[in-house]
């Protein structure tokens, strides 16, 4: 019985094939990347959240133009929950642009309305190096041209203007939006600009969104290390960091759901290598190091900093791993996280109960298998009640998700972790790695846990 | 720019968003948004970072085939699926611009589907019209429009219906006390007092406990008047209830302390009752409290933003302060917050649904001293260096301001005390 059917599931059998029991002696994934069961009270967003929230959002100078009712711009203004940030905060996440499509504009189109607002925009804030338009669910369906509008408002302005066709209800979840989005920035921005100069050791960062800073304890690991970041995809980074992209000896792929399809088309292209890491904890981290370094032949200035690095934090690492050891967590992340963090957990003492993702795919899926023991519950696209049931019944001791996610936990008395914006992070690296833990143990021993009661039943 | 095409750093947010407000007040609802995904998951993070609870919103998921087909199969399976895993009193089925684009015919699949156990109530907010507020507004309207039934009694009870709007659970409280106080009995539509500001007891409950009754909103038709806190959310309500019912009907935001003196003469009148001594004591206190720090306050020149009926009812209350509101802003254009905001003040700026750039155009272009917002003027209080009283929805960049109300006498020696305050640290600065 690999698959299973949570009791909260009776009346809609196929959530069993999302549901997974893990055995070794199988070769099964649960299914994933398929339409929602309608009102199921599912956890998942909508392409533009993927394309604009996740992928493009981080992008510091760059006017976000949202093409729609106000909702849409107003959710993720500021990033939203998202704390990607950037050094760039005058601008950057203070200003949110929107169309504002009216009742007449539906009926009549909203072409002007957009063009216009592109001209304005520019107007306002004439130091941004370009303008994204994100198209919405209304922009679908009446079909306003959004190539040609940008096409025009570009030729007008002199800076690119980039539509995205990113309309919410397309595919089954945000993981369609990053797809979108690595395939426009690819056609539309990489390879616009050459970089002043170019060295033997130019890396771009793919896949990490600067999360409460994570990249600045990433970045100057590789630096020191003789590496230069040419570009980062998209944490912190300028429109022109990433249309230099092309030159760059290697792409490092953090998250790999939102950007295996940039460094593919890089590597097709381009011809550039694309190397996969998870920069979670002391081993994965060391790993990634040493891969790079073998990349560019830095082994030895890699050893070096990784053993500075590591005994720094390790002795502190080891005490908290004295104090978690035995205790067990439920991961549920949009995708990769829930596979990176198994082992980053592992070295905390800590092991995976469960793991649940958004938006996963089945290489998702399998890299989660690879990682976690025998009868843990692998969940795909997990509804509002079965992370209920599953918190409940399984009694994990800590939960690690998202906001959406976090008072359900709380509300049940179970310890939570935000791991999609953090709690007092940056999480990354080494350094990082404390802030987690350190968090860890706050979610875990505070006080107030114990003065919970319990109604008479 | 004063006529910008483009919106830059919106002053609102869309239609559905107020309609699930409305709906997490009443017990045991389920909002269910038909439309994509993250129109149910953007605003969730909405309510869990203004209010720190868990909010549960089901959603149709449509997709490219629904967009193209039609979402009635989703919509069907949808309610099926929340009625058969949770048993609601009821479902609000909340529109959105893409099933209002695609044409959706709600009002008939619901018809037709004939759903037995919870009562099904459809929601027409399409985001391309009005904002959060007319959102709430026709939620309100739409739970009254379609389970208020007169009882076969022709004589009214002598409950009072109340309708808050979106205002927080701390008002609410404000509002029930100063009731309880005159011994009356009312409804609150919907009362989000419990819901939104839950305890943490185990187990925890399918649904939270408190909010209205489904049977309390029937019995709604049978009151002997109305009065909505909030005219733009809640007012349809209201007159709906009046037109069909012909029940007195009132609008009155109590913030401040006339408007309180004039929400509780309207109680009076509507039910016979009489204000206790207790209520002339608690105005006596927000008196005391505005008097202890007049010399603060008075002189002071204000930049008033919110939602329309609480940017008013604050415009009238700084003026009882001794502070002058140099602008009133709205969150949402109304020619009726635009008479209003002209009878409060005529030396004043409005601003009638504009965006929170032109907010900061104005506040700068002004002397102000002091700001009222929610969290998305905060930056506009730093950059300006005025004073700042964080106020409305949503407030996520402090704690707490949910559970604290600002109605009513009492709730006003709490604002009273948050201006002063403000004002004192924006001296100190």
């Amino acid at each position: 019985m690999p698959l299973t059917l949570l009791k909260s599931d009776k009346t809609i059998p196929e959530r069993e094939k999302h549901t997974y029991i893990k055995a070794a002696s199988e070769n099964i994934l649960p299914l994933s990347n398929v339409q929602t069961t309608p009102g199921d009270f599912t956890e998942r967003g909508c392409t533009y959240a993927g394309c604009m929230g996740v992928v493009c959002g981080p992008i510091k100078d760059v006017i976000h133009l949202v093409h729609g009712p106000i909702g849409c711009a107003y959710w993720t203004w500021g990033g939203g929950t998202r704390q990607n940030l950037s050094d760039n905060p005058g601008f950057h996440r203070k200003y949110c642009f929107s169309t504002d499509m009216q009742e007449d504009d539906i009926i009549f189109g909203g072409e002007d309305k957009l063009y216009k607002s592109i001209l304005e925009a520019h107007k306002e804030f004439p130091e941004a190096k370009g303008v994204f338009v994100y198209a919405t669910c209304a922009i679908g369906l009446i079909g306003d041209d959004l190539n040609g509008v940008c096409k025009r408002a570009e030729q007008k302005i002199g800076i690119r203007v980039v539509p995205f066709n990113c309309e919410g209800f397309r595919g089954c979840s945000q993981s369609l939006g990053h797809h979108i989005a690595n395939d426009t920035l690819f056609e539309r921005v990489v390879g616009t600009k050459e970089p002043e100069y170019l060295t033997d050791f130019d890396m771009n960062i793919i896949g990490d969104y600067n999360i409460q800073g994570d990249l600045w304890k990433i970045k100057p690991l590789f630096e020191r290390m003789g590496i230069r970041i040419l570009s980062t995809f998209t944490g912190n980074a300028s429109v022109d960091d990433i249309a230099q992209a092309h030159r760059a000896k290697l792409n490092l792929m953090h998250c790999q759901r939102s950007t295996p399809y940039i460094c593919k088309l890089m590597e097709e292209k381009y011809g550039i290598p694309v190397l996969r890491a998870s920069l979670f904890g002391i081993k994965q981290t060391s790993k990634a190091l040493r891969d790079v370094a073998a990349f560019f032949g830095l082994e030895d200035k890699a050893e070096e900093i990784i053993e500075e690095e590591v005994s720094k934090v390790a002795p502190k690492i080891e005490e908290y791993r004295r104090k978690f050891e035995g205790k067990r967590v439920f991961i549920y992340q949009g995708a990769p996280r829930a596979w990176h963090w198994v082992n980053m957990f592992r070295e905390l003492g800590i092991e995976t109960i469960a793991a649940a993702t958004t938006f996963g795919h089945e290489e998702d899926y399998a890299k989660i298998c690879e990682r976690v023991n025998d009868g843990v519950l692998v969940l795909d696209n997990p509804n509002s009640l079965e992370l209920e049931e599953i918190l409940i019944e399984l009694k994990p001791d800590l939960f690690i998700s998202g906001l959406k996610e976090k008072y359900l936990s709380y509300k049940l008395g179970v310890p939570f972790i935000n791991g999609h914006s953090y709690e007092n992070g940056p999480y990354a690296v080494y350094s990082g790695f404390l802030n987690f833990a350190r968090d860890i143990e706050k979610a875990l021993f505070t006080p107030v846990w114990g003065l919970i009661r319990r109604n008479r039943e | 720019m004063r006529n910008r095409s483009v919106t830059i750093n919106p002053a609102r947010m869309c239609q559905p968003i107020g309609a699930m407000y409305a709906l997490f007040g009443v017990h045991a609802a389920v909002p269910l948004v038909h439309g994509s995904q993250g129109c149910a998951a953007y605003p969730m993070r909405m309510f869990n970072r203004h209010f720190g609870e868990l909010v549960q919103v089901a959603v149709s998921s449509l997709g490219e085939d629904a967009s193209v087909f039609g979402g009635k199969k989703n919509l069907i399976a949808s309610i099926d699926n929340i009625i058969a895993r949770r048993h609601p009193e009821l479902i609000g089925v909340i529109t959105t611009c893409l099933s209002e684009t695609i044409g959706d015919d709600i009002d008939g699949i619901i018809r037709e589907g004939n759903f037995k156990d919870s009562k099904v109530v459809p929601i027409h907010t399409p985001s391309y019209v009005g904002s959060h507020v007319t959102g709430y507004d026709n939620a309100l309207k739409a739970l009254v429009t379609n389970l208020s039934e007169e009882s076969d009694s022709d004589n009214a009870n002598d409950r009072l219906n109340i309708i808050p709007g979106m205002v927080n659970p701390g008002d609410v409280l404000e509002i029930k006390q100063m009731l309880d106080s005159m011994s009356i009995a009312y409804t609150i539509l919907s009362d989000i007092s419990e819901t939104l500001n839950a305890p943490l007891i185990l187990p925890k409950p399918p649904f939270p406990s408190g909010g209205t009754s489904v049977s309390e909103i029937e019995d709604c038709a049978n009151a002997c008047g109305v009065i909505s806190l909030c005219e733009h959310a809640g007012g349809s309500a209201a007159a709906f209830l009046k037109r069909e019912y012909g029940m007195a009907s009132d609008t009155i935001c109590p913030i401040g302390v006339s408007n309180t003196d004039r929400f509780l003469d309207s109680v009076c009148n509507m039910t016979g009752a009489e204000i206790p001594y207790s209520l002339e004591q608690e105005r006596g206190r927000l008196i005391d409290a505005m008097v202890d720090v007049h010399m603060k306050t008075c002189g002071k020149r204000a930049a008033i933003f919110a939602d329309p009926d609480i940017a008013l009812a604050l415009a009238e209350f700084v003026i009882e302060l001794g502070i002058e509101p140099v602008i009133v802003s709205s969150s949402t254009a109304s020619r009726k917050f635009l008479q209003k905001a002209k009878s409060v003040t005529d030396c004043c700026e409005i601003l009638n649904g504009r965006d929170l750039y032109e907010l900061q155009r104005a506040v700068k272009s002004n002397e102000v001293d002091i700001l009222f917002g929610n969290t998305k003027c905060t930056p506009i209080a730093k950059d300006e260096d005025v004073a700042f009283v964080r106020c409305g929805f949503p407030v996520y960049d402090r704690v707490g301001y949910h559970r604290y109300g600002i109605m009513g006498y009492h709730g006003g020696v709490y604002l009273t005390d948050m201006i002063t305050n403000a004002i004192l640290e924006w001296e100190e600065r």
